[in-house]
């Protein structure tokens, strides 16, 4: 059972979200999992999970999802 | 030589208990810290030495005065002084015993002639040591033993370095008036039931010299002496040959054994060494000195350095004795190329094979792009191999696409303790356990997997230590001989953060947190949100208890026996990192010991126990694709361009691809192009299935390595490694220490392994030019400031150096954190328990966690070419004698382990060490596929894989002809690339 790049990407996003974003506002969380993503996912990887939120959306958590939406527009 | 001790040189440890007040002018000679490690002083130094620095008492010997400090013995004050006194059952690795009695010596106003090493020195003290009536005792001693000892000097393995034999010279024994017709043990069986070496009870004088090693250094407890009077003899176990007893083959007793008894096998082969070079294990994370003693190119035997400060003079079955590997015929020396993995090998120049690399690596960069190609360091080269392939990543492949196998044990130590302390590496020197009063060990299993260490830490708990274990398995640790664990908290697989986080709960909710050195030394803001958030209900163990299965007040009680002790340390392995949740783990590790003010001290602080020899070093050296040297984030400005400086090329300043990350892009089709080194992804990483597809896409796939391993089957080049003991580098071990590795043989291959990436980074087009591993240090100290004061010419002097070493510390930092912590202020993290995705269901009911055993070594290449395979010849699935019933398995049975990854089979060993629930296996033998079973769950935030955690359902299997279909398919795959191999 393994999972395609997409999802795999998208199951990291969403573990981040969960475990980095508690205990603070939904702001500071959202800023939290965009500097962790910035810091530690390679270009392409960033690249791919933006260019396919569309299909990801069921998938990704809040959090995760507006934390990509700014990545995104820092592309 | 000059040898220093950490804990008393006040300088180093930068500690105030050891004294950093007054300092006695300069002695010609310090009997605390001028000690020849390669000589023999017949009593340990005197622990707990009361006499403050500087102030030594004065005795005379044989007219000569000598200072020593209080609790020496008249033999070892002697030997200070060159004054050796003969003596057989005491050698200073050792208690002293006082049998023999050739020790004995004349003190003035004393009656009778005491034995020498039993007696402690005393101010005003006058010794001879020699005169006729001495002597004349001393030979009649002789004589006894001699009566009862072969006569056969001169075809003896010992010859040559036989303490018996120097004893009768130095006592003038001339005749032995006995006879040898008399009671003797001349016919006395040999023991060779052990691979490394046997044991000759004709031999034997019965000193107990190996009862005492097998007990203090290696705390086994496998040997006794049996009966008294004549009758006495040593024996492993119940009378049992050695393999059937308890010894776990450290050689502690070969080494201190005085006669031919008890020797290795490769000594009666071979002869006796005629010189040595000091060397580093490369093996565990321990990282133990050795002499590699040689007969011209050729290692005869390995014997654990006393000067090692992070062995102290004793190993284990790897690093002493499992280096054969290193000449086994299985070893490729030649590079060789293909265009694809269905063709056979071609042998190649060296030449040859870069060009051909090099215009692979090109032609993918330039239909795919630069990022499709990348690299991964190995955890087992040395510092300067592994900076030079990171060096070749980002500087001759122009990307940051480099990681290293430490992405897959230690990863999330890195990041936890950065977050927390500010440094990616642990606080303590192993030294530091002697001060430790409470010990609380996660998730690691130092008897098997630190095998060294473990035994300083049964040491210390023998002394007196508790000890609070936290695993669920029932390790060695928990009861052995004279050590018992206190707690042992069996959690459930998965539920480590719920763990802690009910640790710290109980600790503010009891109020025994450390509140002065949290207001003065951690970031009160943080403690708070921290401190509000830790003392909500859902932390308490009762609550916890109900997932993880701890019982809440065994848990309480760990938790204030940790907080109340002075010193506690938390020592931890791989149990904590390899899970969803590894990173929150470590930060909550980090805050239990800030929490408790257990940080900044000998005797305390928080030790991952790293599972490879150079993990530690192999991160530092800027494995990890976001980091340079020194850990600094490749994204900032001023870091990376002091390198693109010193490297000549400008730099990518975004983070690149995690192995992970590379194998899933591999698996897209947009990654190309791998260069490993010293690393066998494809047996270590998890779900196999999932690996093999990714490097079945490659185009070209670069394998560095000593044998053809599990990846090598998938390379379309492969370049000969050279072993450690065919090349010059460091290695840094858990403890920081950079250690230096030496070249004592020709690299099988013709050249090192630093030279052939070298030869690569040439071809692609960017040449470093470095003509010794020494100059590769240069650089790296130049670029890296807790490196600056490190060199060859330093690291010769000292031995090892603990990193940082610069100018504040420039003789290195034993122990970290002392004034403040490397970020300012402590920090305390948020650590919310998560549960991990991987849960038991209806088909897969039972939790599998994996480990390691001590006689393998993580895939096990090179034990597996060793006699170590006598131990342990195939990975089992242990299983609980309940689930075991449930499913009619007996010991021995063959199994299938099936998980949602993949399924495999094994045999089973049905034990109590396991609880229901909970079955475990190892996996040093590809064959046995582990981690065709394990998932690509990974660590949050470092995509360390969760090896610790896989749902699983285990089975009988019936027909016992069927393999597993992977392992079949293994069988096949196997025989074929091995049939590309002879041409
Ligand atoms: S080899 Fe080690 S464990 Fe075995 S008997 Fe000797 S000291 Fe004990
Ligand atoms: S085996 Fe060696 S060390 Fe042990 S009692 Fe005999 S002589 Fe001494
Ligand atoms: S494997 Fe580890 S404990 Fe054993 S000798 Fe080597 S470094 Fe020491
Ligand atoms: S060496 Fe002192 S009694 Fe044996």
């Amino acid at each position: 059972m393994s999972a395609n790049e997409l999802s795999h990407l998208v199951k990291m996003a969403n573990q981040i979200a969960s475990n980095i974003g508690l205990g603070s506002t939904e702001d500071e969380a959202v800023d939290k999992v965009v500097n962790h993503i910035s810091l530690f996912w390679a270009r392409p990887m960033r690249e791919k999970i933006c260019a396919n939120m569309q299909e990801s959306a069921d998938d990704l958590n809040p959090i995760a999802t507006k934390a990509l939406v700014q990545i995104n527009a820092k592309l | 030589m000059l040898q220093r001790s950490d804990s008393v040189n006040p300088d180093t440890s930068g500690l105030s208990s050891v004294g950093t007040g007054t300092v006695a002018a300069p002695m010609i000679f310090d009997p605390r810290t001028d000690i020849d490690p390669d000589k023999d002083y017949g009593t340990p130094a005197p622990t707990n030495d009361p006499t403050p620095v500087g102030e030594l008492i004065s005795l005379r010997i044989d007219g000569k005065e000598v200072r020593v400090p209080q609790g020496t013995s008249v033999l070892r004050a002697a030997a200070m002084a060159d004054i050796n006194i003969p003596k057989l059952c005491a050698t200073d690795s050792l208690e002293a015993f006082g049998s023999c009695r050739l020790c004995l010596v004349q003190i003035e106003g004393r009656r009778g002639y005491p034995a020498s090493c039993t007696t402690p020195a005393e101010e005003g003290m006058v010794v001879k040591t020699q005169n006729d009536k001495v002597a004349k005792l001393r030979r009649n001693i002789m004589e006894m033993y001699i009566s009862d000892h072969p006569l056969d000097c001169l075809t003896c393995s010992a010859n040559g370095d036989c303490e018996l034999q120097d004893m009768a010279g130095v006592v003038g024994l001339r005749n032995v008036r006995y006879g040898y017709e008399g009671d003797n043990h001349l016919d006395a069986e040999k023991d060779e039931s052990n691979p490394y070496f046997t044991f000759d009870p004709s031999k034997c004088i019965v000193c107990s010299r190996c009862v005492r090693a097998c007990e203090e250094t290696q705390g086994t407890f496998a040997l006794t002496i049996s009966s008294r009077g004549f009758e006495s003899k040593v024996s492993p176990g119940q009378d049992q040959p050695f393999m059937d007893s308890e010894c776990v083959s450290c050689g502690a007793c070969v080494q201190a054994c005085p006669t031919a008894t008890l020797s290795e096998k490769s000594i009666i082969d071979k002869g006796q060494p005629e010189h040595s070079v000091i060397t580093t294990c490369a093996y565990c994370g321990v990282g133990c000195a050795f002499k590699a003693d040689m007969k011209g190119d050729e290692v005869v035997r390995m014997t654990p350095w006393k000067g090692g400060k992070a062995n102290r003079g004793h190993s284990c079955v790897k690093g002493r004795f499992a280096f054969g590997y290193a000449t086994h015929t299985d070893r490729i020396t030649t590079p060789m190329i293909r265009d694809s993995i269905d063709e056979p090998w071609r042998k190649v120049s060296y030449e040859e094979a870069f060009t051909f690399a090099a215009s692979r690596i090109k032609g993918i960069q330039k239909e795919f792009g630069r990022n499709a190609v990348g690299g991964i360091t190995s955890s087992r080269c040395t510092n300067e191999e592994t900076y030079l392939v990171q060096k070749l990543v980002r500087a001759a492949f122009g990307n940051n696409n480099v990681d290293t196998c430490a992405r897959v044990c230690h990863s999330p130590t890195g990041f936890g303790l950065k977050a927390t302390f500010g440094e990616s590496a642990g606080t303590q020197t192993f030294d530091s356990v002697e001060k430790t009063d409470v010990m609380m060990v996660i998730g690691a299993n130092p008897t098997d997997a630190h095998p060294v260490f473990g035994s300083r830490m049964k040491k210390r708990l023998r002394e007196g230590a508790e000890l609070i274990v936290v695993d669920p398995r029932s390790i060695d640790l928990v009861s052995g001989p004279h050590v018992k664990a206190n707690h042992h908290l069996q959690l459930l697989p998965g539920t480590n953060v719920a763990f802690i986080n009910a640790m710290a709960h109980v600790i503010i909710d009891e109020g025994l947190e450390s509140t002065k050195s949290i207001q003065e030394r951690c970031d009160v803001e943080s403690f708070e949100t921290w401190k509000a958030f830790i003392s909500d209900k859902r932390h308490s163990p009762e609550e916890t208890e109900k997932y993880s299965g701890i019982p809440a007040a065994e848990l309480r009680a760990a938790a204030r026996l940790y907080a109340t002790a002075n010193n506690a340390a938390i020592y931890y392995g791989l149990g904590v990192t390899e899970h969803s949740q590894g990173s929150s783990m470590v930060m909550g590790i980090a805050n239990l010991a800030m929490l408790t003010d257990n940080i900044g001290r000998e005797g305390v602080g928080v030790n991952p126990l790293r599972g490879q020899n150079n993990v530690q070093g192999s991160c530092d050296m800027g494995s990890f694709p976001h980091e340079l040297p020194g850990y600094r984030h490749i994204s900032g400005d001023e870091v990376r361009t002091q390198f693109e400086k010193a490297w000549n090329v400008s730099l990518d300043p975004e983070p690149g691809y995690r192995i992970t990350n590379m194998l899933d892009a591999a698996v897209e089709g947009t990654y190309k192009g791998l260069y490993v080194q010293g690393e066998d992804i494809a047996q270590s990483d998890p779900n196999t299935h999932h690996v093999e597809q990714a490097l079945k896409n490659l185009d070209c796939l670069i394998v560095q390595d000593i044998f053809l391993n599990e990846t090598a089957k998938f390379a379309h080049v492969f370049l000969p490694g050279s072993s450690f003991l065919e090349k010059d580098g460091t290695f840094t071990n858990a403890e920081r220490r950079i250690s230096p590795v030496r070249k004592v043989m020709e690299p099988l291959g013709g050249l090192s392994d630093w030279e052939v990436t070298l030869g690569l980074s040439k071809a692609l087009g960017y040449e470093m030019n470095y003509n010794h591993p020494s100059e590769i240090m240069d650089e790296i100290a130049s670029l890296t400031p807790t490196f600056t004061r490190v060199s060859y010419e330093r690291l010769d002097k000292e031995g090892s150096l603990q990193w940082p070493c610069n100018d504040e510390t420039p003789d290195g930092t034993p122990i970290m954190h002392i004034e403040e912590y490397t970020r300012g202020k402590g920090n305390f993290a948020l650590t919310e328990y998560v549960a991990t995705e991987e849960k038991v269901t209806k088909r897969f009911p039972m939790l599998l966690t994996t480990g390691r055993i001590l006689s393998q070594y993580n895939v096990g290449a090179q034990t597996r070419r060793t006699e170590n395979s006598s131990w342990h010849g195939e990975d089992v699935l242990e299983i609980h004698p309940h689930d075991a019933e449930d499913r009619g398995i007996v010991t021995g049975d063959k199994i299938s382990l099936a998980s949602r990854a993949g399924d495999t089979q094994l045999r089973a060993l049905v034990t109590k060490r396991m609880q229901p629930g909970v079955v475990y296996t190892t996996f040093h033998h590809p064959e046995s596929g582990a981690n065709i079973i394990t998932t690509d769950n990974s660590d949050w935030a470092t995509n360390c894989p969760e090896y610790k955690v896989t749902a699983v359902q285990v089975n009988k299997v019936l027909n016992t002809e069927d393999a597993s279909e992977w392992q079949a398919q293994f069988a096949e795959f196997t025989k074929e690339q091995l049939a590309y191999l002879d041409n």
